[in-house]
């Protein structure tokens, strides 16, 4: 059984530059207009000065001065990803979606030159219909799969042949390990630990002294042995929106405000899903970087924005901000129904 | 103060007191029960400051006086002690129990810092026997919304007096339940209230020490309501609003109806329910031929189909609702068979038991869903 991983290379940064060809080969990066934006993509010309996604976008004008900066165009990303996900589909495999832009395809039981092959039609399909490039990783699991991946970007192939998997993650930096961020990682190269293969040698005790109960698990990994498997689809659970300010927002007016935006955009996106909700939930974001939430449910599922404003207003009240300084407000719908069937109401 | 009591009277008031308290409250007097002891009884009352239980029972004072106890710690353990007596002495930060051979001493709050019940300037009263308000209760607060975003008055039970007859009306703005009984003593005129429909689950829950209930208005405005029934009180601030206008949602005449077996229905309902989970529990019902096939589908879970001999007037009909509101409708239709009319597929229907209840007329409407 082989797994294949696939990822548009610089996806909203290689959209930019497809639709303007005058952007090619040059420093580029999409990051939102306001104070705190950050980067959310960064074409490979502009990674060589250190720009890369999730840094503040004032950091990366300091590293690269002559930087292109493009506005997202979220829903044009979106209708994009639709197309491609048609193609990663378009064979009857299952598909994992991980964002807009990744996704997992099970490929079965073929041999590992035909699970290559796929990868490599689907390249040339997404390549020609939707003019992007990606890369593919192919392996007999889905981490694997997708280091590889990660490995021959952009614009390229990789597969690990079965039982070569561990030689392949061995000299690798224990972080690209699933599960071994930036504070594990370091904490193990105070243990000397600094390669995959490092801990793919680790015995028994010493996982579980290193990692606690899921240190078999993580040393499986590294070894090359990954059981998931590839979960096709999962039902959207929850719909949301948020923004982050310019400036720390204490007048509850612009929140008010903001909320009544939010939910004339999640109506409408409830409407093109044809869902209903019947949880409606504010996120805060405070000044001290404290995050919480409050929720309500409804008593009947809704897409009308008045409603859902309404109850995202009762949120707010039950949040008693007091002019507490927010950074960020959120909005979110869920608890959702399938259908548009509409529960007649007494009073019109 | 300092007094000796049954251990099983003191457990019983202050845990129904108990239930009132506020858990998330933050004045902390209001996490407290206050116990009085005066002329031969102790009176044992909480509140959250829009609902007051107060429950009296005898006991032999030592001392009159009162103390306020952390309500949840004291009833939890009023509730172990075993059946026997009790004495409990009082200070303003102490209450001290001794029982059989055990002390315990817990930290008090002054009881002159507990909120007073409210002036007692009484408005209209009437009185009602407890089964009927109990029976009336139960029939209707359960269609109020629970949904706070939708405001205090859909959350509220209204009680509509006029003269010798009381209507209790719940609504959540899709379905309504209305009863309709007749008082042990009325009023002159009209008068209508908006009681938080929790109070009312609490008077159906406390209310039945004896016979009747009394109900009077408090307050200049009005604006509470107490009830009582032998030695307990119930006391709720009443909503301040204007409820829907319901007479105006009822029709006045239905075209077509069928009778069926409730206890039937409501079996048909919940199964196909199951089926009909994912879209917003949207059941089918069509009726034709002496018949109603109730059917429900979805794309995830499969489709059903229940067949249902019924008694048909009227033309032919199909209409679909949300199944959970129409069965929890029909759990509280106290009868064999249930009546319900329609006017058309997008039209209110009613539902009605066939064999009325002695206590009083019950009443719903059902909105159904658009498909």
């Amino acid at each position: 059984m082989f797994i294949v991983h696939v990822d548009i290379d610089a996806f909203y940064a290689s959209v930019a530059v497809r639709d303007d060809p005058s952007l090619r080969g040059k420093p580029v990066a999409i990051a939102g207009s306001h104070r705190r934006a950050v980067v959310l993509t960064a074409s490979y010309e502009a990674r060589p000065f250190g720009v890369r996604s999730a840094i503040p976008l004032y950091r990366a004008l300091e590293l690269c001065p002559h930087l292109i900066v493009v506005r997202p165009e979220m829903a044009k990303y979106k209708e994009i990803s639709r197309e491609v996900f048609a193609i990663f589909g378009a064979r009857g495999h299952a598909v994992e979606g991980l964002s807009l832009d990744e996704a997992f395809i099970d490929v079965g039981g073929v041999t590992l030159d035909e699970a290559a092959a796929f990868a490599q039609t689907i390249r040339a399909d997404v390549r020609a219909q939707v003019g992007l490039t990606i890369s593919a990783g192919v392996a007999s699991g889905k981490m694997i799969a997708k280091v590889a991946s990660d490995n021959c970007k952009p614009d390229g192939l990789l597969a690990i042949a079965p039982g070569e998997e561990a030689a392949f993650l061995a000299p690798l930096p224990v972080g690209r390990l699933w599960g071994i961020g930036p504070k594990t990682a370091a904490r193990l190269n105070e243990h000397g630990i600094g390669t995959i293969g490092q801990v793919a040698e680790l015995d028994d005790a010493r996982v579980r002294q290193l990692f606690g109960s899921w240190g078999i698990e993580v040393r499986d990994l590294a070894r090359g042995i990954d059981r998931r498997t590839v979960e096709p689809e999962r039902e959207t659970k929850s719909i949301s929106t948020e923004e982050t300010f310019e400036y720390d927002v204490r007048d509850e007016r612009v929140l008010i405000s903001l909320l009544r935006d939010f939910a004339k955009e999640l109506g409408e996106k409830l409407e093109r899903e044809n869902c209903t909700a019947s949880t409606v939930g504010i996120k805060i974001k405070r000044a001290d970087v404290r995050i919480f939430g409050r929720q309500t449910h409804l008593s009947e599922p809704t897409r009308d924005p008045r409603r859902i404003y309404r109850a995202a207003l009762h949120c707010l009240q039950r949040a008693h901000l007091n002019g507490t300084p927010i950074r960020l407000l959120g909005l979110r719908v869920a608890s959702l129904t399938q259908g548009d069937a509409k529960q007649l109401g007494l009073f019109g | 103060m300092k007094f000796t009591c049954n251990t099983k009277d003191i457990a019983a008031a202050v845990g129904a007191a108990s239930k009132v308290v506020n858990a998330h409250t933050t004045v902390p007097i209001l996490s407290n029960v206050l116990l009085q002891a005066e002329d031969g009884k102790i009176s044992v009352r909480a509140t959250d400051l829009e609902l007051t239980l107060e429950h009296a029972f005898p006991a032999e004072i030592g001392e009159s006086g009162s103390v306020t106890v952390p309500a949840k710690l004291f009833s939890s353990y009023l509730g172990n002690l075993p059946a026997g007596l009790l004495e409990l002495t009082g200070t303003p930060t102490r209450a001290s129990v001794k029982c059989e051979r055990s002390n315990y001493d817990f930290h008090a709050l002054p009881a002159d810092e507990y909120p007073p019940l409210p002036a007692a300037t009484v408005g209209s009263s009437f009185t009602i026997g407890a089964k009927r308000l109990r029976e009336g209760i139960e029939a209707t607060i359960f269609a109020a919304s629970n949904e706070e975003a939708r405001g205090a008055v859909l959350m509220g039970t209204l009680l509509e007096i006029e003269n010798n007859s009381l209507t209790m009306v719940a609504t959540d703005g899709y379905r309504l339940a209305k009863y309709q009984t007749t008082l042990d003593e009325g009023i002159n005129g009209v008068e209508k209230y908006i009681v938080p429909s929790r109070a009312l689950a609490e008077a159906a829950r406390n209310l039945g020490g004896a016979e009747s209930i009394t109900v009077r208005a408090l307050g200049a405005q009005s604006n509470q309501l107490q009830l009582t029934s032998g030695d307990t009180t119930i006391t709720v601030r009443l909503v301040d609003g204007q409820y829907p206008n319901y007479g105006q949602v009822i029709p006045a005449k239905f075209d077509r109806s069928v009778t069926v077996n409730t206890q039937a229905l409501i079996g048909s309902l919940r199964r196909a329910e199951l089926v009909a989970g994912d879209r917003a529990s949207m059941v089918k019902l069509a009726v034709s031929n002496q018949t109603l096939v109730v059917t429900a589908s979805s794309d995830v879970s499969g489709n059903a189909y229940e067949e249902l001999e019924v008694e048909q007037t009227g033309d032919d009909l199909t209409i679909a609702f949300n199944a959970r509101y129409l069965v929890e409708i029909l759990n509280h239709v106290k009868s064999a068979q249930t009546a319900i009319e329609f006017l058309g597929p997008l039209s209110p229907a009613a539902i009605r038991p066939v064999e009325a209840p002695e206590g009083g007329q019950q009443l719903y409407v059902l909105m159904p869903l658009r498909q």
